[in-house]
């Protein structure tokens, strides 16, 4: 089954650049896509191979009894280039590390579709753009560690929804308006916050309005 | 007129000698005609690198001897063709090619010209030929283009053009091949479209355009080939496709077309190529199609198609290529599939087919490639497989097909690729699957297998990957694997084998991937593992291997996962696995190992999880373990006999989940710094020698209070205040624990059926899951909620033996039921005094006769001989501490009232409760848990 996309391009005209695109599971796909969009100077990602069934015998990745990945090890590992959608996928994935890379780029919000996520680490990269809204969907996310990027716009109030929530960190970017207090927001300190230069305080519940411009103009 | 020539006549003026040169020379440039002054502006716009164009003079008088251009042969010769292809070429397409209106052929590609198409071209009216394409042309199509109604081919794929196609496209009424593959085109096909008569080819495929296929696309009636694979293209399919009668190719994979495939798709009766792959198609596979009589290639895979593949597909006589994988195809595979006699590829993996394979695909002499993974099929693999001379790749992997694997497998074909894994296959590896040398991958994990690998396969130089896991596979480790230079796994978990592991292992120097976990390999590993220098893997855990772990291992510097627990490994560590830089997971638990935890372990600083709990590993925890930024699954250094302080820098694994460090001899605090361990899920430092006070934040003050037992002086949070004495203050001793008696005191009293609390617990002796899939075996009970000091040796498995029973079988029940067969309460307190006895004397309900028959007779027994003394108690408790055996000694005065012969003589539930709660405050120093939890004060302070 591995190969057969192969054949099929082979036959059929289009560029060869495309014959990486196998019939591996959509899993192995969604990898592969991450594979494709950075840079990987270390090798790191060499036995990523499309070809394979799943992607279980990947390095750096591990898969549960079904053959369904769960983890994703690639912090600390001189990555550069961008997040892909594709990553949404995963939707088994526990744990989602790419911290001290340097990626670029935003937050895919296909990430909220990883309804098994524990942690999600993108800690110390150059992501930027805004937190996905979306993110408030991972119900079962323990750990959001998404500081030292470069994110702009405020902190999704959605996220004060994710009741499992044990640790946000947003500190080191450039987020802007009120901190949300409410739910499971109520219990993290200003630490999580530090270091966003238009970050004004905490919300005062029923005098500033969340959405009010404010420091986001 | 050039402006390199009019320049230099500006700056020529005044130098009277000169003059009359320059004006020479502007004469001859007006000597060239205007078709040579357009290609010399052309020129000018162009960066010619290789001087291709060296002989584009302004000296000529015509262009027509330059190099790629040709002119007509008239008395006034006319530029006509110009062919500029594969002349590295950069620069921009000046707009000066418009000067041209006699171009009938024009080709630049194959160069490096960037830039816009610029707009003049559509002044080229004669213009029949023209490509463009492989360049880094940008910007969008000119609509101008549309006024070239001679134009039949137009090609200017793989650029980087972008905009959507204009609809004056509509008007190249010549067109017959429309070619712009892999650019960035957009928007929706034009519907003028319909208008190209000619048109035979159109390929647009690796774009991003968006729309549904115009149903005006029925007019292109002379299309041969629809090209638009990977696009966005969405909506339906027109039935009108239907009418394109001369189509021979329809390829529109990896899009997202959705809707049924069109039954009119059976009128494209010329369709040798139908590529609908990769989109959202449902529904079922038209029967229709069958009517494709030059069909080669059918390929529907990846859609969420589903019903059954028609029985007519054998109609689909000259097919050679079927794909209808990953649907939700239902049914068998039609066995008609054999009369598509030059058939070389069937895939129909991913699905949810059911039944047999049918033999009669053994007749398919052409058949390479059979694929049909990953369905419900059931039966044998058809014997005639073996005698299928062509087939290279058969995979027929997560079915349920039993059987034996045909023997003469391999024989006939040069096998490639062989997966039969996630089956219920039985017997024994075919002995020729690698005859012809051609072997790559063998995977037939998780099958019934059983025998020894065959020598046929050991000796097969061509095989990268090995993968047996999970079979019943007996014999040596097969040192015949090692002289295979190509393999890059060897994957042998689960199976029988046994022996040592041969030096000659180190020959695999390809060797990325090495499992031979839960077998039976004995001896020492050999130091040639150290010569692996390509390992990335390495998992030989739960075998029966001994000795030390060969220092040699840290020369395998690609390691990510060394795996070698639950062995007999013994001695101290390599003090160099520290430079096993890539490791991500360490795991070492339960063997002999000694000695200190090496310092350098702190390096590791891409491991997530470190496993070292079950050894005998002395000494201090280094401080550098604090050093490993990565550590998150798990920091497991229970069950040591690790002395000293705990480091504080530990403090510093922010990422970390689970720190156990219970069952060893530490000392000291648990560290301030701890508080900033602040993903810590779980924790455990029970057993040791800790004092003072626990860390103040929330996570240690709400952690059970299992985590910290069988200290010496820890206090703080569930252990009580810290001002006195800790062990002196039972009630506040037992904050956590409390909530759940009541909840077991409420569910009684509520009059909830015993066998609820025979449920709870048996939930409190439950480790947690968290726990339990953290320790693994290695340390059963220390994360659960048992307070039963057990001694060494006792497992939770031996523990629950006893909790087995049913509320309701025979030494349970009171003996009243057996004459009036009525449930009261009152036989509810029998049972429950029998559980009682149970927990405290640790014998099943169930006695052998001459012992009474029943643990109520037993006890009655052994305290009318012995009166009440500690013999009756569990010999499996750690019986040191008066106060338990006390408490514990009255409580069986409770179970014993409660098993009274008559029911009258009983206690209620509403009494029993009051009594053990009186039991508690009688002994003082007890808490209100401790019927469940005996010891908790014993174990506070055991050591």
């Amino acid at each position: 089954m591995a190969s057969c996309a192969v054949l099929h391009l082979l036959v059929l005209v289009l560029p060869s650049i495309m014959l990486a695109l196998t019939d591996a599971n959509l899993e192995g796909d969604a990898l592969y896509s991450l594979r494709r969009a950075v840079k990987d100077p270390g090798h790191v990602l060499q036995s990523w191979d499309p070809n394979l069934v799943d992607p279980c015998t990947w390095f750096h990745v591990t898969c549960d009894g079904d053959n369904r990945v769960t983890r994703l090890d690639l912090g600390n590992a001189n990555l550069s280039g961008s997040l892909v959608p594709e990553l949404g996928k995963l939707i088994r994935l526990q744990y989602l590390e790419l911290y001290m890379n340097e990626l670029v780029g935003p937050i895919p919000k296909e990430l909220g579709n990883l309804k098994s996520l524990v942690s999600l680490d993108l800690y110390d990269n150059n992501l930027t753009g805004t937190i996905p809204a979306s993110l408030s969907k991972l119900s079962n996310l323990k750990f959001l560690r998404l500081n030292g990027n470069r994110l702009t716009g405020r902190i999704p109030r959605e996220l004060t929804k994710l009741e499992s929530l044990k640790i946000i960190d947003v500190s080191n970017n450039d987020l802007c308006g009120t901190i949300p207090t409410s739910g499971s927001f109520s219990k993290f300190t200003e630490e999580s916050f530090v270091n966003n230069s238009r970050l004004e305080g905490p919300e005062l519940m029923g005098f500033v309005r969340y959405d009010a411009a404010g420091s986001c103009k | 007129m050039s402006v390199y020539f009019r320049s230099s006549g500006v700056f020529e003026l005044g130098l009277a000698g000169i003059l009359l040169v320059t004006i020479l020379l502007i004469c001859t440039t007006e000597g060239l005609n205007s078709d040579g002054q357009h290609l010399l502006e052309l020129k000018n716009g162009l960066h010619d690198e290789f001087n291709h164009l060296q002989n584009w003079k302004s000296t000529d008088q015509t262009p027509c001897s330059w190099t790629g251009v040709s002119c007509t042969s008239d008395y006034e010769p006319v530029v006509w063709s110009l062919d500029l292809s594969s002349k590295n070429l950069s620069g921009t397409l000046s707009p000066s090619i418009g000067g041209l209106v006699n171009l009938r052929y024009f080709d630049l590609s194959y160069n490096e010209i960037k830039g816009d198409i610029p707009k003049e071209i559509g002044n080229c009216s004669l213009l029949q030929y023209f490509c463009l394409n492989d360049n880094q042309l940008s910007g969008e199509i000119p609509a101008e283009l549309g006024k070239l109604s001679f134009l039949e081919r137009l090609n200017i794929c793989n650029n980087q053009i972008s905009g959507s196609l204009p609809e004056e496209l509509g008007r190249l009424s010549s067109l017959v091949e429309f070619v712009a593959y892999t650019n960035r085109l957009t928007g929706p096909l034009p519907r003028s479209i319909k208008n190209l008569k000619n048109l035979k080819t159109i390929r647009a495929g690796q774009n991003q355009i968006s729309g549904s296929i115009p149903a005006e696309i029925s007019g292109c009636r002379s299309l041969k080939l629809l090209g638009l694979a990977q696009n966005k293209i969405g909506g339906e399919l027109p039935k009108e496709l239907g009418m394109l009668g001369n189509l021979t190719e329809l390829i529109l994979w990896e899009n997202q077309i959705s809707g049924f495939i069109p039954k009119e798709l059976g009128n494209c009766t010329n369709l040798e190529t139908l590529a609908l792959y990769a989109n959202a198609l449902a529904g079922p596979i038209p029967i229709e199609i069958v009517n494709l009589k030059f069909l080669k290639k059918l390929y529907l895979y990846r859609n969420g198609l589903n019903g059954t593949i028609p029985r007519e597909i054998g109609n689909l006589s000259m097919a050679t290529e079927i794909d209808f994988s990953e649907n939700f195809l239902t049914g068998e595979i039609p066995t008609e599939f054999s009369k598509i006699k030059g058939l070389r590829l069937l895939y129909i993996f991913q699905n949810q087919l059911t039944g047999v394979i049918p033999n009669e695909l053994s007749i398919l002499r052409n058949m390479i490639k059979l694929d049909l993974s990953i369905n419900y099929l059931t039966g044998p693999i058809p014997f005639g497989f073996q005698y299928l001379t062509e087939m290279v790749q058969l995979q027929l992997f997560g079915n349920s097909l039993s059987g034996g694997i045909p023997q003469g497998l391999g024989l006939y074909s040069k096998l490639w690729v062989v997966d039969f894994s996630d089956n219920n296959l039985t017997g024994r590896i075919p002995p020729h699957l690698c005859r012809h040398s051609n072997l790559i991958l063998l995977n037939l994990d998780s099958n019934r297998l059983y025998g020894n690998i065959p020598t046929g396969v050991l000796n097969c130089q061509t095989l990268v990957q090995l993968r047996l896991v999970g079979n019943k596979f007996t014999g040596g480790f097969p040192s015949e694997l090692c002289k295979l230079v190509n393999l890059s796994a060897i994957e042998l978990n689960q199976n029988r084998f046994t022996g040592p592991v041969p030096p000659e292992i180190g020959n695999c120097r390809r060797l990325q991937r090495l499992h031979i976990a839960n077998n039976y390999f004995t001896s020492e590993l050999p130091k040639e593992l150290g010569n692996l220098s390509q390992l990335v893997t390495f998992n030989a855990s739960s075998n029966l291997l001994t000795g030390k772990i060969p220092p040699e291992v840290v020369n395998c510097k690609m390691l990510q996962r060394l795996d070698l627990s639950h062995n007999s490994f013994s001695d101290a560590l390599p003090d160099e696995l520290g430079t096993l830089l890539q490791l991500e997971l360490l795991r070492l638990s339960e063997n002999n190992l000694s000695g200190n935890i090496p310092l350098a372990l702190g390096n590791l600083s891409h491991l997530t999880e470190l496993q070292m709990g079950g050894n005998s590993f002395s000494g201090r925890i280094p401080p550098t373990l604090g050093l490993l930024s990565s550590l998150q699954i798990a920091m497991n250094l229970s069950y040591n006999n690790l002395t000293g302080s705990i480091p504080p820098e530990l403090g510093n694994l922010n990422l970390l989940e689970f720190l156990l460090l219970n069952n060893n001899h530490l000392t000291g605090d648990i560290p301030k710094t701890f508080e900033n361990l602040s993903s810590l899920l779980g924790c455990n430092f029970s057993y040791n020698d800790l004092t003072g006070s626990l860390p103040s934040v929330s996570l240690f003050q709400n952690m059970a209070i299992s985590s910290f037992l069988g200290n010496k002086g820890l206090c703080g949070g569930p252990l009580g205040d810290c001002s006195g004495d800790p062990s002196s203050d039972p009630q506040k001793n037992t904050d956590a624990p409390r909530g759940r008696i009541i909840t077991i005191v409420a569910s009684v009293v509520g009059g909830v059926s015993l066998i609820l609390i025979i449920v709870i617990l048996y939930l409190m002796r439950r480790p947690t899951e968290t726990a339990s899939a953290i320790h693994e075996k290695e340390n059963p009970y220390s994360e659960s909620d048992i307070y039963f000091p057990l001694k060494d040796g006792f497992t939770f498995q031996d523990l629950s033996k006893s909790m087995s029973a049913v509320a309701g079988s025979y030494g349970y029940i009171a003996p009243e039921y057996a004459y009036t067969m009525k449930v009261t309460e009152k036989c509810d307190i029998y049972s429950y005094g029998v559980v009682l006895l149970e927990l405290l004397t640790g014998k099943t309900p169930v006695q052998p006769l001459d012992q009474g028959g029943d643990l109520v007779t037993w006890a009655r027994h052994y305290v009318r001989d012995h009166s009440l003394t500690i013999g009756i108690l569990d010999d499996r408790l750690d019986l040191e501490d008066q106060s338990t055996i006390a408490h514990m000694i009255s409580v069986l005065k409770i179970a014993l009232l409660c098993t009274s012969m008559s029911p009258l003589d009983r206690p209620s539930m509403r009494e029993v409760v009051l009594m053990l709660i009186e039991s508690n405050e009688r002994e003082g120093n007890l808490t209100l848990s401790s019927t469940y939890d005996f010891p908790l004060k014993d174990d506070i302070s055991r050591k």
